[in-house]
């Protein structure tokens, strides 16, 4: 078989997985940054966290699938709220609160990861689930195994699920009229605590799928948190805060640079070209390319 | 009067431990290290306390000071009193270039440049193995040499106490001065300063030049010291930990970062093989400093005392 | 003579996007003349100290102080020049105390530090600040505010003093006693003031500028000013007496 053409739709079918994947960890971010100001640095934590509870609850102790994906966003969820109530809510008064949700995020995540160490780093290496389904779908004439496939379209599902939300619900629609201007928001009788608030329990599940679904296609090591954040975050600038659509074109454009450049070169090169990409955009347009 | 007690109390501890350790070399090393953490605190109190600015990239100018003063010494020939002075002005020409963002990047997107910044860096120790040897490290550096032979301990903790004590005085010499009201200024109210005749860019570069340099001076005091050096010990966290020594001891105060750094430095050592908690312990200090102890121990002390 | 001439500024203007907020606007300020300059909400009498001040750079036009030209100085070489500012809502350094306050006015200049304790003090007494110097700004109420950032501004002893409207917010007694202020030091120092309350411009200005969406509508004495229709309607207009 031509080896150029099943490289090149190996390319396009990890590239997209991985971006769609992207897409949606950074999707949960955004919404978080571009509602409350809060900019996650631990964000690559949760999802990590999430993936890594998935694992444990499927693939350790072998609890079935509708056990074990409930559990982990329940889990996940009782996180947030936490903390939410015991250390965000406290900045919500302040105007520039978002250098102090920096520090506290890298706190957090340095929290998590000490906790990820201490725990799962005593198991094993890395994290494999046994994956639910087996086999692979055949795209004549290329195999494309059935996990993978199932995790892209349940990730193209979060995401249009989102931006269908956050344009037709009346709490998505406050939450929209949140980010593009706080001011006028709170005019209209807005509670923005309470939008805050949901905005971050709904940003963090967003970012739980990103982790299941990540789990469910690829192998998880405990890198993966910090390498992720740095990546949504470098989406999330280049995108714009609060833009769902730019999180997922520039989430699908990385995830198609990782995939090729994993191909010429060692995939570093591409979270290399990441940071640049962000860097930039801070210089020239800090509030991104998708912003109103 | 008070506050010159304070510092020499600081100061002086560790060096009391070094002189009661005997022959305990793990005592000796942790007084050693929590050292040369008063001085990166201390360096980074000049952008952070007084500048106002948050420097992720503190470590990652520290670490390069590290590398290329164990290039110089191990490959160049360089002695250590050579090789030292090189590395930190090379820091801080890196210092003077990280420093750009600061012109267009206020705040939160500065520190947010910074944390960009810094993982590239954290990447490129791992990618230019030519220089770094890339994840393994450099090791077997050898311990600055002084009249010819090998500084042993404890009197190399005492040259490292020298250093910390040289670092604490630049400080204060610069927060008398002009230069220090100037970088005051800037950081209460920048428009205003700059109303008022200060030039933000210039003393905001020079502050940066100078803490780069001290950044420098103990990333290369740690390549000697430890006699190792890996892209580990000098990223991301490490940059924000040594922002923990600062703020949690007391921001735009002398004796702050040392008293943080003697708080917080040691710990790792006595957790031994619960080192995961030392992330746990550094992280939940730095969402309790930030959100019930702005502004540190000892500038909480500072208030009370006003307040009495 | 231009030896006369104290502040020289020449078409001025200046663009937001596509809002003209300053469309060459010229005005000329003879030594111990006092300028006032109103205009409402929005008529660009901030951006033009802004400009004036070097806080904004200007698009065209050209500035000269003390015969000097200042070309496109950053702000900061503005102020070491000797043009100083007050802000419409007073800007002190909160933290800090009175004396710091006050010494940062010298920031920018080369004086000697027993000097500078020396001005410091004269600043305090000269706008009757009668304070303890080592306590913190942050205590004090917004007349004694306006008095400190006076202060901070005279103690670098500028040619040229631009006033953003040194009466908000305070009682007409406080009014009174600004007033009186600023007129024991225009024999010293160019003042500059922009203001809509018209009261303070009658009893302090030689020459009044009336600036309207930008353009100067009228630069004449304040008698000739308060007569002229154009005027009176702009200030009825936007509810303004």
């Amino acid at each position: 078989m031509d080896e150029f053409l099943l490289l090149t739709v190996s390319v396009i079918t990890s590239g997209l997985l991985v971006g769609t994947i992207f897409s949606v960890v950074a999707a949960g971010l955004s919404l978080i940054h571009g509602t409350i100001l809060l900019p996650q640095a631990a964000n690559g934590q949760v999802f990590l966290g999430a993936g890594l509870l998935f694992w444990l609850f499927g693939t350790t102790f072998e609890w079935p699938l509708w056990v074990a994906v409930p559990l982990t966003f329940l889990a996940v969820a009782a996180f947030a709220f936490a903390t939410e109530r015991l250390v965000l809510r406290h900045f919500y008064p302040l105007k520039d609160r978002n250098i102090s949700y920096l520090i506290i995020t890298l706190g957090l995540a340095q929290i998590l990861s000490g906790v990820y160490t201490g725990t799962f780093g005593k198991m094993t290496d890395t994290f494999q689930i046994v994956p639910p389904v087996t086999g692979f779908l055949v795209l004549e004439p290329f195999p494309i195994s059935n996990a993978r496939a199932i995790a892209f379209a349940l990730a193209a599902l979060v995401l249009v699920g989102l931006i269908v939300f956050l344009r037709m619900h009346r709490i998505g629609r406050a939450l929209r009229a949140v980010f593009q201007n706080r001011d006028v928001a709170r005019l209209r009788g807005i509670n923005t605590p309470r939008i805050y608030r949901f905005a971050f329990l709904l940003g963090t599940m967003v970012t739980t799928a990103g982790g299941i679904l990540y789990a469910l296609a690829y192998a998880l090591d405990l890198s993966v948190g910090w390498t992720m954040s740095l990546i949504t975050f470098a989406i999330m600038i280049v995108g714009g805060p609060g833009s769902i659509v730019g999180a997922l074109c520039v989430g699908l454009v990385f995830g198609f640079t990782q995939a090729i450049v994993s191909v010429i070169a060692d995939p570093t090169i591409a979270t290399f070209a990441y940071l640049l990409a962000m860097l930039a955009m801070l210089f020239v347009r800090p509030s991104g390319l998708f912003a109103r | 009067m008070n506050r010159a007690l304070a510092i020499a109390f600081v100061i002086l501890a560790p060096l009391v431990v070094l002189f009661t350790a005997g022959d305990n070399q793990f005592l000796v090393f942790i007084v050693g290290i929590t050292l040369i953490h008063m001085l990166l605190a201390s360096g980074l109190n000049l952008l952070y306390g007084y500048t106002g600015l948050i420097p992720l990239t503190y470590a990652g100018i520290a670490g390069i000071s590290a590398y290329a003063t164990a290039n110089l010494s191990m490959f160049g020939g360089l002695s250590f009193w050579l090789a030292l002075p090189l590395g930190s002005l090379l820091a801080a020409a890196v210092g003077v270039l990280l420093s750009l963002p600061a012109i267009r990047l206020r705040g939160f997107y500065f520190a947010l440049s910074g944390l960009v910044i810094q993982s590239a860096m954290s990447i490129a120790f791992v990618y230019f193995p030519r220089y770094t040897n890339g994840d393994t490290g450099i090791a077997s550096i050898p311990r600055p040499t002084l009249f010819g032979a090998a500084l042993p301990s404890p009197w190399i903790e005492c040259l490292l106490g020298v250093f910390v004590i040289a670092v604490v005085g630049v400080v204060w010499l610069i927060m008398r001065s002009r230069f220090g009201a100037s970088l005051i200024a800037i950081r209460e109210d920048e428009d205003l300063a700059r109303a008022l005749g200060v030039s933000v860019t210039l003393n905001r570069t020079v502050s940066f030049a100078i803490a780069s340099f001290i950044a420098g001076i103990g990333g290369g005091l740690y390549a000697y010291y430890v006699g190792f050096v890996s892209p580990r010990a000098f990223d991301v966290l490490v940059s924000l930990n040594i922002w923990l020594m600062a703020a949690m001891g007391g921001r735009a105060t002398l004796v702050g970062p040392l008293l943080g750094a003697l708080i917080l430095a040691p710990l790792p050592f006595f957790l031994q093989q619960y080192t995961w908690l030392k992330d746990v312990i550094y992280g939940l200090a730095i969402i309790l400093v930030t959100m019930y102890l702005p502004s540190g121990i000892y500038g909480y002390l500072l208030k009370r005392r006003a307040r009495s | 003579m231009s030896g006369d001439i104290l502040l020289d500024a020449k078409g001025v203007s200046k663009r937001f996007g596509g809002l003209k907020a300053l469309s060459d606007v010229s005005v000329t300020q003879r030594r111990g003349e006092l300028i006032g300059m109103i205009g409402p909400n929005g008529s660009g009498k901030s951006t033009f100290v802004n400009v004036v001040t070097g806080a904004l750079r200007r698009d065209t036009g050209e500035i000269r102080l003390d015969g000097l030209d200042l070309g496109a100085l950053p702000q900061h070489k503005m102020a070491r020049a000797g043009i100083a500012r007050t802000f419409q809502a007073v800007r002190i350094f909160e933290t800090l105390t009175v004396r710091d306050n006050v010494l940062n006015g010298l920031l920018g200049h080369a004086v000697s530090t027993t000097e500078g304790e020396e001005r410091m003090a004269a600043a305090l007494a000269r706008v009757g600040l009668k304070v303890d110097p080592d306590a913190s700004a942050s205590g004090l109420g917004l007349y004694d505010r306006r008095r400190l950032e006076f202060a901070t501004r005279l103690v670098a002893r500028p040619k040229l003093i631009m006033l953003d409207e040194p009466v908000g917010g305070l009682n007409p007694e406080e009014i009174r006693a600004m007033i009186a202020l600023i007129q024991s030091l225009r024999q010293e120092f160019g003042i500059f003031i922009i203001e809509h309350t018209m009261k303070v411009i009658t009893s302090l200005a030689d020459r009044v500028v009336v600036l309207v969406n930008g353009n100067k509508l009228m630069d004449d004495t304040p008698q000739a000013v308060l007569k002229d229709k154009a005027v009176i309607e702009t200030y009825l207009g936007t509810g303004h007496a």
